[in-house]
């Protein structure tokens, strides 16, 4: 799922000071899993806005109203019954969920309240990892299951950098060097032939536009080509 | 052709002395050494934003050095530059006389005095090595044929005390197989460790430069209190001969240690030239020239 991180309060409340009467609309689908951007978060950071514009004698109104996914036409589309009842938006979704919100209120300002960290994986309670940059070539089929463009900060394709010390990153000694990883998940495997292979070039041109993928069933109805 | 190549390939034990580019425009010291050291060492090496904090670039310094009749090698690093980047200054540098080049993949951008720098690393060490190698053979990383080839003599880093070893060694392999012909170690302190690595190394013609330091105050005192972090040890006595010298002396204390491996290596032919790190120092490199019978 996709991890973010709330922004700090004092930059929300600058963003959104000529405002007087702002919609904040949560996600409840990853940000709220990552406690961030649910409807509880969304009631959270309503209440602070709140009380920080009364202690400044000031007047504000909040609308409060969490969808199940930002990103998702079906689920958004509803608000706009009300959205022009309102001067701002807040979006409390992934960088995803604000453009797609922003794009069809898009005459309000919208504002995000959360800083989009990665895709990953909850480990335990309020804990979570990165996992996977969307690369849109996967490898794991050759490396273990352990991804080296995201694991190795340095997303190297052909084994470890001379920086690793004892099996830990050169970069974060706290982290684990992702190749010895991939090393010890291939030799479990009986796999670490696979590590010889020399891996190409990584293809960017599959993702330095802003990508689109159709699903292979609906091609004909958008026009993509086989 | 590459006088580095020619004193390999002849086991004439070579030595490579690492000058140290400034953060600026002043030349006088990072020049000092050349005068008094080419005839005396084989080549001049520059390191490529070391540490990945700003340098004068090594591709300027290495032509410089040709100017100055001192034989450069060009570090190359994958940190700081794509593909294109990448290819286009090492056709800049075959233009500048400049052939012999060490690729490497660079420390990473957050350990050095630009930490918000984006990091590139659109090509690994190995990657690099194929794209040098394609370029000889006549064509870019795309396949398209260029207009007059390049002729390098290539390098590439290996960790002689890596561990795990396994993985290092695949890389290493997969570093000659992608067109290394030469290879330099980070410092070696432990003898006993590089003779390891010596025999534990498949039989390959490929030549070997082992790093020889003055460590710097600052690393000494990081040892000292625990804190090393290298990825090379450095064995209790050396340490102790280290810091029992007086603060004013730990480097002078490093020279000789360095003459000493220096000597050690030589005799015992555990490697085929040496690669000199004496903090760009003239009086420094010399101490460890003599002190190592060179």
């Amino acid at each position: 799922m996709i991890i973010a991180e709330r922004k700090p309060f004092a930059e929300i409340k600058a963003a959104v000071a000529p405002y007087e009467k702002i919609l904040i609309v949560g996600c409840g689908t990853c940000v709220a899993v990552c406690l961030v951007g649910g409807e509880k978060e969304v009631g959270l950071l309503a209440s602070q806005l709140k009380l920080a514009r009364g202690l400044e004698g000031k007047h504000l109104e909040i609308g409060e109203i969490t969808v199940e996914r930002q990103c998702d036409l079906e689920f958004i589309r509803p608000l706009c019954d009300f959205i022009a009842d309102y001067d701002a938006i807040i979006s409390m979704a992934c960088g995803a969920g604000v453009q797609y919100l922003g794009q069809l209120c898009y005459m309000r300002p919208i504002f995000p309240a959360v800083n989009t960290a990665f895709i990953g994986v909850n480990e335990e309670a309020g804990l979570y990892s990165e996992r996977c940059l969307a690369c849109n070539n996967c490898y794991l089929a050759v490396t273990g299951g352990i991804c080296p463009v995201t694991m190795c900060p340095k997303g190297l394709l052909n084994g470890p950098c001379g920086g690793t010390i004892n099996g830990r990153c050169e970069v974060d000694p706290e982290r684990e060097c992702a190749w010895t990883q991939i090393y010890q998940r291939l030799e479990n495997q009986g796999r670490q032939e696979q590590m010889r292979e020399i891996l190409p070039l990584h293809p960017h041109d599959r993702r330095t536009t802003s990508g689109k993928v159709i699903h292979p069933a609906y091609k004909r109805r958008y026009g993509g080509h086989e | 052709m590459s006088r580095l190549k020619k004193a390999l390939e002849a086991d004439k034990f070579p030595v490579v002395a690492e000058l140290q580019p400034p953060k600026g425009i002043a030349l006088d010291n990072m020049f000092s050494p050349v005068g008094f050291l080419k005839k005396r060492v084989t080549a001049f090496s520059v390191p490529d934003n070391e540490h990945a904090r700003l340098r004068l670039s090594s591709l300027a310094a290495c032509r410089l050095l040709k100017e100055a009749d001192a034989e450069p090698l060009l570090h190359l690093t994958c940190r700081d530059r794509n593909r294109l980047a990448l290819e286009s200054d090492l056709l800049g540098a075959a233009v500048l006389g400049i052939n012999n080049v060490l690729v490497v993949s660079g420390d990473y951008v957050t350990l050095g005095d630009h930490p918000q720098a984006k990091p590139v690393y659109d090509a690994d060490s190995v990657q690099l090595l194929q794209i040098a190698q394609g370029l000889m053979a006549g064509h870019d990383s795309a396949g398209l044929p260029l207009n007059g080839n390049p002729d390098f003599f290539l390098g590439a880093v290996v960790i002689p005390e890596a561990d795990p070893w396994v993985p290092q060694l695949i890389k290493f392999e997969k570093k000659v197989a992608a067109g290394a012909q030469f290879f330099i170690t980070p410092a070696v302190f432990d003898l006993e460790k590089f003779r390891a690595f010596r025999q534990s190394l498949p039989p390959h013609p490929i030549k070997i430069l082992a790093s020889i330091e003055i460590l710097g105050t600052e690393e000494v005192a990081q040892a000292k209190e625990g804190k090393w972090r290298q990825v090379y040890s450095l064995p209790p006595e050396i340490l102790q001969e280290l810091t029992a010298a007086e603060a004013e002396k730990v480097l002078f204390k490093g020279a000789e240690i360095a003459g000493r491996l220096l000597k050690q290596l030589k005799e015992e032919n555990l490697a085929d030239g040496v690669y000199l790190k004496a903090q760009g120092r003239a009086d420094l490199f010399t101490m460890v020239l003599e002190g190592g019978g060179l």
